[in-house]
């Protein structure tokens, strides 16, 4: 089976290739190490694996060789001719990228005939390229530029702009993320590598040769893929660059403020740009455990919804049902009073998808000092057997990064596509090359790469589980050295969703128990929202099915925009209380409105989908009146005169490590135990299935708006359009 | 004594006045040196106080001066003849000192002569300012070009440098002849996009000959 | 040296020329009032507001160019009442008015030159060129209730 590009099988294939990585535990030693070779670089002497290129070699002893096609978790190209080096004995320069070492080859990245090569490749790379730099959004972050300055020659020879001129290419338009103007490009052909290996979507290519070769898509076609945007960093020149973005500001005029990403529930750590108080751009911070060096596009370009339909002011009804802005001290006294009349077991809290852990832990105290246990979070899990008392039970246990070392990966009832792009793109780099071989039940989707179609029924997990199918995956999970087991969270909203939980459970640890490496963990429960780990570690009830049914008198939402709690489901004299900051559905249907802070204005933390605390930082100040969320309950205790026990972020944090120091160990993940408990707990709930597995995401239009920054986002709506237009063309 | 004498100036004071140095130059042409103290020598010029002659006569004759004021009819004499001479001051508004081609004075955002505003946005202005005088904001015009929508330039901030125009790879922002644009608040210092390019447009005329005047030297 | 030039006749003869050119001793009197100052010389130009321009290269450089301002403002002529045309000409930028200076440029785009309006209604005032960065949440009125 030849899984990966052309290219790719026909580049030279180094053990090093693969990125770097952290958790690498499981690395197999299947062969033993050959001798490392030594080879000299500028005559230092480096001891690199025999197949190591001469450019990774270089590295290794801190020179750095310039280099255009070349990217390290890409296949070697070797056509921008950059990083030519002379070696020793050599008649001619070769390329560094794409050169193994030999044993005692001298190296010499300095020398006259170097510099000269690298000069002249410069000027043949310069000719075509337009001088366009003060209308070029990657001018001040342009490899071209920086390379140019450093390596180039100090002047021109360029005199045939009145015969011929320069080359010219038309522009392509593959959707409303990426423009391209593709005079500038110098054929690296880094994105078609991307999109080819990376994304899994074959679309671009190169037509035509030598000054009429053109990098395209063939026909024109929107380049339909959630990780799209990443082509734009990749890019060295400015032939792709971001639509959103386009024009609005230079990188040397940006701060940027790493953070970590809330749209998706890997917690993706990204930089945030911005300047005179204005989210411009989010681009990815490589995190070899989480996300490499890429993003998916909602997180990078959703970030224009935090300038629309924001909270910046509250709001109470006025007699007539109206929300009418007003003055913090009337919202909190008017919110105070409410909680204070209410008896407590008719109050109700209820978190959102982008809740913060700060807030769900102030909200909870408040709650409870108030004599109310009804905490709850929008997304629905399963109370029965373990529930949510073994973090196992509700967590991605392989962790991210070591879903690559897999060699059987099992989905039930989950597009990790687009739930998780970063996740599938783990698993199509082990697909690709590691020979993992994916098996999916649920529905049939695109997942980028071939997998085994088990079927839609639940059942067939409960066959699975049971040892009772007769299907091949059985088979194949039961030979697997390291299998992966990933349930979808969706699947446990329905009425069999604790049944189904528990032959996953059942299913994973009877895997897990017959393993040699114990180390290894099967189960994995893929959450659907940034906030919903850290609010079950904290102790909030999933879902709020029963508390609604009670009649509430008081609802808080705390960001909640599900949709879960309506106005037509609570009693008529229901006072709804929205603290949050964007105006969607929960602020549409409460009477008193609180303005807080987006992911990118407060500094908070977030528990991605393993497990991992993770911190934003604060990027920019929130807008209007808007506060800081865990501020705002806190002011609201003080008033109710339930006082919490905190005035500062350092006393808010303190309170977390006590309900769970895995909530403020920020960066790291804990192992998880108690699978067997949690298998015995769950026995008990192996009741018949017989339920079809559905998902939400199905295509990739669904993708783009999920929650109310994206909802809220011109990008995200524009994306949205471009994908069912697409569906329309007969490419 | 003679009224003349009283009037006139002393030979010495006149050797030792404003042209002194003059003097010692056409002295040295002819070659001679006067064995005087203060040495009388060409590049040389003596600026302390002098002796003064104590002879009867020369002290009689300074007593004398001092006693009928001559020093006070002298200086109206001064006064007096200034009166009818051409003044050494220019009479502004009416008369305006000579300006260079180069001069640096209020800025102008200039226009293609299709009318097309000029400046694409590059934001190196801003980048090179030395005082961050100049604030730009841009995005995508609906006909896809690279425009501002903010160019402002705190005058109050600016320090005339020119570092602005020289950045300007298409001579959008320049910096007119104009230095009478002087205000009565703060505020009508704060240029925006608007002001600046309508200063473009009036100044065209002076702007384009300025340019066209130092072409050569550029 | 000429008896006359001995009597300083040849200045009065002078003054009573600049009198005579500038319309006889009240009129005279009146720009000595405006202007401070009485001079003759060639009218080289006239702007489009009335403003004269003069020179005489008998005066020193930097006082043998000069603009009489139009007689509209009287006495509320001011330096920026000069138009870009004529500036390069009276700061001696330039030995050509603007009406003999053929490159001078010519665009339907240019605008028509105003003096410096501060402390005027027709004062400039900054305003923001830029849309609000953000849009805040505006509820949607309850229907019926």
């Amino acid at each position: 089976m030849l899984r990966q590009p052309l290219s790719r099988a026909l580049a030279l294939t180094s053990p090093t290739r693969a990125a770097p990585l952290a958790a690498r535990r499981f690395a197999e030693q299947v062969q033993a190490r050959p001798d490392n070779v030594e080879v000299f670089i500028d005559d230092q002497p480096v001891y690199v694996p025999p197949g190591t290129t001469v450019l990774q070699a270089a590295a290794q002893v801190g020179v750095e060789i310039p280099r255009f096609c070349y990217h390290e978790r890409l296949a070697v190209a070797g056509n921008c001719r950059m990083c030519l080096v002379e070696v020793e004995k050599s008649p001619k320069p070769v390329a560094a990228c794409a050169m193994p070492v030999m044993k005692g080859m001298r190296v010499k990245t300095n020398s006259d005939l170097t510099r000269k090569a690298r000069e002249g490749v410069m000027e043949f790379l310069l000719v075509n390229h337009p001088l366009d730099c003060p209308i070029c959004d990657q001018g001040g972050e342009c490899d071209l530029q920086d390379q140019s300055m450093a390596f180039g020659s100090d002047k021109s020879r360029f005199t045939d702009i009145h015969f011929s001129g320069k080359r010219a290419v038309e522009d392509k338009d593959v959707g409303p993320l990426i423009k391209t103007i593709m005079t500038r490009c110098i054929h690296c052909t880094r994105c078609i590598r991307f999109a080819s290996e990376v994304a899994g979507v074959d679309d671009f290519g190169t037509t035509g040769r030598g000054t009429d070769m053109q990098v395209g898509t063939y026909v024109e076609k929107m380049f339909l893929s959630e990780l799209s945007g990443n082509i734009i960093d990749l890019c060295p020149v400015g032939a792709l660059t971001s639509k959103p973005y386009s024009f609005a500001a230079r990188p040397w005029e940006t701060r940027r403020i790493d953070s970590v990403d809330v749209l998706d529930p890997l917690g993706s750590n990204i930089v945030v740009a911005t300047r005179t108080n204005e989210v411009l751009r989010i681009l990815p911070r490589t995190n070899e455990e989480i996300n490499e060096e890429w993003l998916a596009d909602k997180s990078r370009f959703a970030c224009d919804g935090l300038k629309r339909q924001r909270l910046v002011t509250p709001m109470m009804a006025d007699s007539r049902g109206n929300l009418t802005p007003c003055e913090w001290e009337d919202a909190i006294v008017a919110a105070a009073r409410a909680l204070r009349d209410c008896p407590p077991d008719k109050l109700v809290a209820v978190s959102g998808d982008l809740a913060d852990a700060e807030s769900l832990v102030a909200l909870k105290d408040l709650l409870n000092k108030l004599g109310s246990e009804n905490t709850c979070t929008e997304q629905y899990f399963p109370l029965e057997g373990s529930g949510i008392d073994f973090r196992s039970s509700y967590l991605l246990n392989t962790k991210i990064a070591n879903v690559e070392e897999a060699d059987f990966v099992l989905l039930i009832g989950t597009n990790v596509r687009f739930e998780a792009p970063l996740l599938n793109a783990r698993i199509r780099k082990a697909f690709i090359h590691k020979e993992t071989d994916v098996a999916l039940v649920g529905p049939k989707v695109d997942l980028t790469y071939d997998y085994m179609h088990v079927g839609d029924s639940a059942s067939i997990v409960k066959d699975l589980a049971t040892g009772t199918s007769a299907h091949e995956v059985l088979k194949r999970l039961e030979s697997a050295k390291r299998p992966v087991v990933i349930l979808g969270a969706d699947q446990l909203k329905t009425q069999e969703g604790s049944a189904l939980l528990a032959y996953t459970q059942e299913l994973a640890l009877r895997l897990q128990d017959k393993l040699q490496d114990k180390n290894w963990k099967v189960l994995n429960v893929l959450q659907r929202t940034a906030s919903q780990v850290a609010a079950l570690d904290i102790g909030y009830k999933p879902g709020v099915g029963k508390v609604l049914e009670a009649g509430p008198k008081v609802v808080y939402l705390l960001g909640a925009d599900a949709g879960v709690v309506t106005r037509e489901s609570l009693p008529k004299d229901a006072v709804v209380i929205y603290q949050g900051h964007h105006g969607d559905v929960g602020a549409q249907a409460a009477d008193i409105v609180l303005p807080g802070a987006a992911y990118t204005e407060k500094r908070a933390t977030y528990v991605n989908a393993e497990g991992r605390a993770q911190q934003t930082l604060v990027a920019v100040t929130p807008p209007g009146k808007a506060r800081e969320d865990w501020k705002i309950i806190r002011a609201l205790s003080e008033v109710v005169g339930e006082r919490l026990p905190y005035d500062n972020l350092d006393e808010v944090r303190t309170r977390m490590s006590e309900i769970s120091p895995a909530l403020v160990s920020y960066g790291d993940v804990q192992d998880n135990n108690y699978f067997a408990q949690a298998r015995a707990l769950a026995q008990s709930l192996q009741k018949p299935v017989s339920g079809k597995l559905d998902v939400q995401l199905k295509t990739l239009e669904d993708y783009f708006m999920t929650d109310s920054i994206s909802r809220a986002s011109p990008t995200m709506a524009k994306c949205v359009q471009a994908v069912l237009k697409q569906k329309q063309s007969p490419y | 004594m003679s009224l003349a004498k009283i009037f006139s100036v002393s030979t010495r004071v006149r050797a030792s006045g404003a042209c002194g140095v003059l003097r010692h130059a056409q002295y040295s042409t002819e070659g001679k040196t006067e064995k005087v103290y203060p040495p009388n020598v060409p590049g040389f010029k003596y600026v302390n106080g002098e002796f003064q002659d104590m002879s009867m006569t020369e002290m009689s004759n300074r007593a004398a001066q001092t006693l009928f004021w001559t020093e006070l009819a002298r200086g109206f004499a001064v006064t007096l003849a200034h009166i009818f001479k051409e003044p050494a001051t220019i009479n502004y508004p009416f008369e305006k000192g000579p300006l260079s081609p180069r001069f640096r004075g209020e800025h102008a955002l200039r226009r293609y002569p299709s009318g097309e505003e000029r400046c694409i946005a590059c934001k190196l202005c801003e980048a090179i300012c030395p005082a961050q005088a100049i604030t730009i904001e841009a995005e995508e015009r609906k006909d896809g070009s690279r425009r501002t929508t903010r160019y402002d330039i705190d005058m109050t901030k600016c320090i005339y440098c020119g570092f602005c125009q020289e950045a300007c790879p298409v001579d959008a922002i320049v910096e007119g002849p104009n230095f009478e644009f002087s205000t009565e608040t703060h505020e009508e210092l704060l240029y925006n996009k608007e002001k600046l390019l309508s200063n473009g447009d009036k100044w065209e005329s002076e702007i384009a000959s300025n340019i066209r005047a130092d072409h050569l030297y550029r | 040296m000429s008896v006359a030039k001995l009597l300083a006749l040849d200045k009065v003869a002078k003054l009573f020329n600049i009198i005579k050119q500038n319309g006889g001793i009240r009129a005279s009197l009146y720009k000595l009032y405006k202007q401070e100052e009485l001079k003759d010389g060639v009218l080289v130009g006239e702007d489009k507001f009335g403003n004269k321009y003069y020179e005489n290269p008998r005066y020193f450089y930097s006082r043998n160019r000069w603009v009489e301002y139009s007689e509209k403002v009287h006495l509320n002529y001011d330096a920026s009442q000069v138009p870009a045309e004529w500036y390069g000409w009276l700061h001696y930028k330039t030995d050509l008015p603007p009406h003999q200076d053929p490159s001078r440029p010519h665009y339907k785009w240019m605008a028509e030159f105003t003096e410096n309006l501060s402390g005027t209604t027709g004062q400039y005032t900054p305003y923001s060129t830029t849309r609000a960065k953000i849009e805040p949440w505006v509820p949607k009125p309850k229907t019926g209730a």
